[in-house]
C-alpha cells in the first residue's frame, strides 16, 4: 500500500459520499427533520474534507469547509432546512464531484471551478450569518510564527525554561502518562534538571493505585517558543496545572509560582534551587521582594521581543520514506475486493470455453460407455455448472444504485418542466449483471424523462381529472422466468391510440387502412422518425428518441413494451436476459438441425398428435389443458428439410404405438424405384417399418406472460450454453438470437423466444381484429 | 517492542493514510471502520494508543470509547478524538468520556505523527 493506492480509494470513496449525499439530500426534501439524514448530509462533506486535508488538497477542504459549517448549523437547528439549501447543496456536490474529478485526473483545477467555488461559497455564507471567523482561520494550520518573550532586567541568570507540572490524580484513569509527557519535551529540548514531587503521595493505606499524586519542576533548555512546550502539553491542559516560565523570567514571577502553592512555599523554593533554575540570592530576593512588585510587572515586559520561528518537525518526509520498509499487514478492510471489470470478463469467457469443453468430454464419455469415466465427467459436469453459477453471481450488482440515480434526475427535470413530480422507487435490490446495468442508464433516463415530459399533465389537467396535484413516476424491478423486468410507470394521461395513429400515418409510418392492434400501436412510439413530434421540448432535445432506446434494448437483447390506458397511466416495461454471456439452454431438434431454447422460458413439454393438429384446422392451435395455445412449426418457420434416410431405427420404443396416429416422414420419391412405391402402397405395415413413426412435440415457452408453442421433432434435454452473438451478416435474421458450440463440436443456433412469442402474438391480434371488424359487419 | 495503534474512520482514505504515516514512522496499526468494528477488534491485545474518529455510522466515536475504557485491558489506553473545530459541545461529552486528545480535522500526517508521540511512550 502506498500514497498513490491510498490517493484512488480517496477518489472512489468520494465519489460513494458524494452519491450519499445527493440520496440524502433528495429524501431530506420529504423529512426536513430526519436528524439522520442531515448527518449523514454532513458527514459525507466531513469525511471529504478530513481526507482531502490528508491528501493536502486545500482547496476542496476550504470550499468543504464552508459547507461543512453552514450543514453544522442545520444540524444544531440553527437553520432550517429548505429549497433553496437543498438546491445549493445539490450544486455543492456537483461541484465537489468536479473537484475529485480534477484530483482523478491529475489537473489543477482551472479558472472556471475556482469561479464556481467562490460562487457556491457566496450563497453559502448567506447561511452562516455574521462573517463566520472560524471558516477563514482553521484553514490555515498553525504555521505563524510564535514569538518569545525574554525579558531584561530582573530577570533570573538562567537561559532554562522552568516547567512546573501538576498533574490531576486522574490523569491516569484518562490515559494520560505524565512520563510520555515529558519524554516528548525531549524531542525538542534538553531536560536539564528534574525534581519530582512526591508531597502529594498519602499513605499507603489511602493510596489510590490508580491515580497521580506526582508533580514535576523542570528545567527545560530548547531554542523552541512557549507555544511549542506548551503544545507539549495540550492534551493535558485540563487535567494539569502546567506553569511554563521562559528564561530570564523576572524573579516575580517565580514569586507567583511559588504563591500559587502556598503551602509547598518553601519546599519550591528548595526546588528551584536544586532545578538550578534560581540561586539562593535570587530565591531570597524573591520571597523578601514581595507585593511591591505587583504592578509593575506589567509595564516593562517585552523590551526585547525575540522573534522565532515555530519549529514544525518534519516527520512526514520520513515517515514517507520510511513506507517502503512496511511490512506486510492482514487485510482489515471488510472483505471487500475491488476487481477489474475487464478481469472478470476474461474470467467468465474462460469459463464458457471450458463448459464448451466440458461438454465434449462428457459427449466422448458416454461414447466409451465406461461407468468410472461417466462418473468423472458427471462429477466434473456438475461442478463446472457450479463454477459457472458462481461465476456469473460475481457480476451481479443490484440495480438500486442506477434508481437512485434518478431521484437527481425526476428532482431536476420536475423543476425545468414546471411540474411536481416525486419518484417512488421499488425493488432496488433486483440483482442485475453489471453489463446491462451499465448500459441501461441512458435508456431508462431517457423513459424517465419521456414519462415526465409527455406522460405527466400540467397540474391543472390533473386536478380536473381528479387525480392528486403531483404526479408520480415508479421504478421497479423484478425477476421473471429468466429475464429481469424493469418498469417506468407513471400515473399521467397514458397514450392516445387516435393521436398516434393520426401521426404514424401523417409520418407514413402506418397505412390508414391498416389493422392494428393496440400494442402495435403503441409500439409504433418506437419507430425511428416518430419521436420527432411537435412538442420537443429541451429535455427531448437530447438526441435520442425512442427509437434509440429500443435499439439499446434490443442490443441488450432485450425488449420494451407498453401497457398504457388513457387518462390512467402508461408502464414502459422493459425486459432484459439476466446475464448475456451463459444461459441454461434446452437443445431441441428440427428436421437434422438443433437449436436452443433458454431453459428459463420453457414451461413444459407435450405431444403433439395428428388429431389435434386436425382439431385446429390449419390455425394453429392446440387446446392445451381447456387452454388455446398458438403454436409455430419451426420446420416451417426456418424453411428445414428433413434429414436424409438414416439407417432405420427398429429399436426406437415408440416405432409400434399405433395410437398416436404418427405422422409419416415421406422418402423423397427420387429415392424409390416405381415397384418399390407400388409395394409399399400396397403393404401399410412394410410402409410402416420403412417410415418410423415421428411424433412431434411442443415446447412451450413463455415470455412476458404470453405462451407460445414451438413444435419440434426431438427433445434433447439440458444443455448448458455459451451465448455468441450472430455475426454482422446474420444480424437481420428473424427468430435467431445467438449460437452456440455443442459438445460435439457442432452448432446450434439460439432460439429467440421473445420474437417468435411476439410473432405469434401478432398474428393472433390482427385476427381478432379481423375476426372483430368482421362480426362489426355482420 | 513495536508500540500498536488503532485508528477507527469510516473514511478509508483517511485511514490509510494515516496508517501509511504511522507504519512509517514504525508504528503497527489495526485499522477499523466504525465503532463497532473496533470494539470487535478489542480483543485484549494491548493497544497504546486509539485514534477516532467522532462522527461515524452504527457506532460513534464517542460511545465507542465510552464502551472501551469499560474493558479492563483498555481502561488506561490513551484515546485520540478526531474532531471538526465546530464540536465543542462533542468535545465536553467526549472528556466526559475519558477522551482527552482531540486532533481537529483536517490534519497533516505529520500533525498526527505528532500528537501521538506525545502520547505513546517509544
Amino acid at each position: 500500500m502506498n500514497l498513490d493506492d491510498a490517493l484512488q480509494t480517496f477518489i472512489v470513496e468520494a465519489g460513494e459520499l458524494l452519491e450519499q449525499m445527493e440520496e440524502a439530500l433528495l429524501r431530506i426534501e420529504q423529512t426536513p427533520d430526519d436528524a439522520d439524514t442531515i448527518n449523514a448530509i454532513f458527514r459525507a462533506a466531513h469525511t471529504i474534507k478530513g481526507s482531502a486535508g490528508l491528501f493536502g488538497f486545500d482547496h476542496v477542504v476550504a470550499f468543504t469547509h464552508v459547507a461543512e459549517s453552514v450543514l453544522d448549523r442545520v444540524r444544531s437547528d440553527e437553520l432550517r432546512i429548505t429549497s433553496e439549501l437543498v438546491a445549493i447543496f445539490l450544486s455543492v456536490r456537483d461541484h465537489l464531484g468536479a473537484l475529485i474529478a480534477h484530483i482523478a485526473d491529475g489537473k489543477e483545477p482551472d479558472d472556471d471551478t475556482h469561479r464556481t467555488s467562490a460562487e457556491l461559497v457566496t450563497k453559502l455564507r448567506v447561511y452562516l450569518g455574521p462573517p463566520a471567523p472560524a471558516s477563514s482561520q482553521a484553514l490555515v494550520p498553525a504555521k505563524q510564527n510564535g514569538t518569545v518573550e525574554t525579558q531584561a532586567g530582573d530577570g533570573v541568570g538562567t537561559d532554562n525554561w522552568h516547567i512546573s507540572l501538576r498533574f490531576a490524580p486522574d490523569v491516569l484513569r484518562n490515559g494520560m502518562d505524565p512520563l510520555s509527557f515529558i519524554r516528548y519535551l525531549t524531542t525538542f529540548g534538553k531536560i536539564v534538571h528534574i525534581v519530582t514531587v512526591v508531597d502529594a503521595v498519602p499513605r499507603l493505606a489511602e493510596l489510590d493505585p490508580e491515580a497521580s499524586y506526582l508533580g514535576y519542576e523542570v528545567a527545560f533548555h530548547t531554542d523552541a517558543d512557549k507555544t511549542a512546550i506548551e503544545g507539549a502539553f495540550e492534551f493535558v491542559r485540563n487535567d494539569a496545572r502546567i506553569r511554563i516560565l521562559p528564561p530570564h523570567a523576572k524573579v516575580a514571577d517565580y514569586k507567583r509560582l511559588i504563591d500559587e502553592l502556598p503551602q509547598e512555599e518553601l519546599r519550591l523554593g528548595e526546588i528551584l534551587i536544586l532545578c538550578g533554575t534560581l540561586t539562593r540570592t535570587e530565591l531570597n530576593a524573591a520571597l523578601s521582594h514581595q507585593t511591591a512588585l505587583a504592578d509593575e510587572t506589567l509595564s516593562p515586559i517585552g523590551e526585547v521581543l525575540v522573534d522565532q520561528k515555530l519549529v514544525q518537525p518534519q516527520v512526514v518526509a520520513a515517515a514517507l520514506e520510511k513506507q517502503k520498509q512496511v511490512k506486510e499487514h492482514k487485510a482489515t478492510e471488510s472483505g471487500l475486493i475491488r476487481v477489474n471489470a475487464e478481469k472478470l470478463d476474461v474470467h467468465i469467457n474462460l469459463i464458457g470455453e471450458l463448459i464448451i469443453a466440458s461438454a465434449g468430454a462428457s459427449l466422448i464419455a458416454q461414447h466409451t460407455a465406461m461407468p468410472e469415466l461417466l462418473e468423472a465427467s458427471a462429477r466434473l459436469s456438475r461442478l463446472v455448472e457450479e463454477v459457472r453459477d458462481s461465476a456469473l453471481t460475481l457480476r451481479m450488482v443490484e440495480i438500486g444504485a442506477t434508481f437512485n440515480r434518478f431521484q437527481r434526475v425526476v428532482r431536476d427535470v420536475s423543476v425545468d418542466l414546471g411540474k411536481d413530480i416525486r419518484l417512488e422507487i421499488s425493488g432496488a435490490d433486483t440483482d442485475l449483471d453489471k453489463t446491462v446495468v451499465e448500459k441501461i442508464g441512458d435508456p431508462l433516463t431517457h423513459l424517465v424523462r419521456n414519462s415526465m415530459d409527455h406522460g405527466i399533465e400540467p397540474v391543472e389537467v390533473r386536478l380536473a381529472s381528479g387525480k392528486p396535484a403531483h404526479g408520480t413516476v415508479r421504478l421497479n424491478a423484478y425477476h421473471d422466468s429468466g429475464s429481469i423486468v424493469i418498469e417506468v410507470a407513471d400515473d399521467g394521461g397514458g397514450l392516445s391510440r387516435e393521436r398516434i395513429l393520426a401521426k404514424a400515418i401523417e409520418r407514413g409510418l402506418a397505412k390508414p387502412d391498416q389493422q392494428l392492434s393496440d400494442q402495435e400501436i403503441h409500439e409504433l412510439i418506437f419507430e425511428p422518425g416518430f419521436s420527432t413530434v411537435e412538442k420537443v421540448s429541451n429535455l427531448s432535445g437530447r438526441g435520442v428518441g425512442m427509437d434509440v432506446v429500443k435499439r439499446n434494448i434490443t442490443a441488450l437483447r432485450g425488449t420494451v413494451e407498453i401497457d398504457s390506458t388513457e387518462g390512467v397511466g402508461t408502464t414502459m416495461r422493459i425486459r432484459l436476459p439476466l446475464t448475456l454471456a451463459i444461459i441454461d439452454g434446452f437443445l431441441v431438434g428440427v428436421g437434422g438441425s438443433t437449436f436452443v431454447v433458454p431453459l428459463d422460458m420453457v414451461v413444459e413439454c407435450v405431444e403433439l398428435s395428428a388429431e389435434e393438429t386436425a382439431a385446429s384446422q390449419g390455425r394453429d392451435h392446440l387446446d392445451l389443458r381447456g387452454e388455446v395455445l398458438p403454436f409455430i412449426r419451426l420446420k416451417q418457420l426456418f424453411d428445414i428439410p428433413d434429414p436424409p434416410p438414416a439407417d432405420i431405427d427398429f429399436a426406437a420404443d415408440d416405432t409400434f404405438d399405433n395410437s398416436n396416429a404418427p405422422q409419416r416422414s415421406g422418402l423423397p420419391s427420387t429415392l424409390l424405384t416405381a415397384e418399390g412405391a407400388a409395394a409399399l402402397a400396397r403393404d401399410p405395415e412394410l410402409a410402416f417399418l420403412l417410415h418410423p413413426v415421428k411424433r412431434e412435440n411442443v415446447v412451450v415457452v413463455q415470455y412476458a406472460g404470453r405462451r407460445t408453442g414451438l413444435v419440434v421433432d426431438e427433445l434433447m434435454g439440458e444443455f448448458q450454453t455459451v451465448i455468441r452473438p450472430l455475426g454482422e451478416v446474420f444480424s437481420g435474421i428473424d427468430g435467431i438470437s445467438g449460437f452456440t458450440i455443442l459438445g460435439s463440436g457442432n452448432v446450434a443456433l439460439i432460439l429467440d423466444v421473445p420474437g417468435l412469442v411476439r410473432r405469434v402474438a401478432g398474428r393472433e391480434g390482427r385476427r381478432n381484429i379481423q375476426a372483430t371488424t368482421y362480426a362489426m359487419a355482420e | 517492542m513495536t508500540k500498536n495503534i488503532m485508528i477507527v474512520d469510516d473514511s478509508a482514505s483517511l485511514r490509510q493514510v494515516v496508517s501509511i504515516a504511522l507504519k512509517g514512522a514504525g508504528y503497527d496499526v489495526v485499522e477499523a471502520f466504525d465503532g463497532k468494528d473496533a470494539l470487535t477488534k478489542l480483543d485484549g491485545r494491548k493497544l497504546h494508543l486509539i485514534v477516532s474518529d467522532v462522527n461515524m455510522p452504527n457506532m460513534d466515536g464517542i460511545s465507542f470509547v465510552k464502551a472501551a475504557k469499560q474493558l479492563a485491558a483498555y481502561k488506561f489506553t490513551p484515546v485520540i478524538m478526531l474532531t471538526t473545530e465546530a464540536g465543542d459541545a462533542k468535545k465536553q461529552e467526549g472528556q466526559a468520556a475519558g477522551a482527552k486528545a482531540w486532533v481537529v480535522k483536517p490534519f497533516q500526517p505529520a500533525q498526527m505523527l505528532t500528537a501521538v508521540s506525545k502520547l505513546v511512550l517509544p
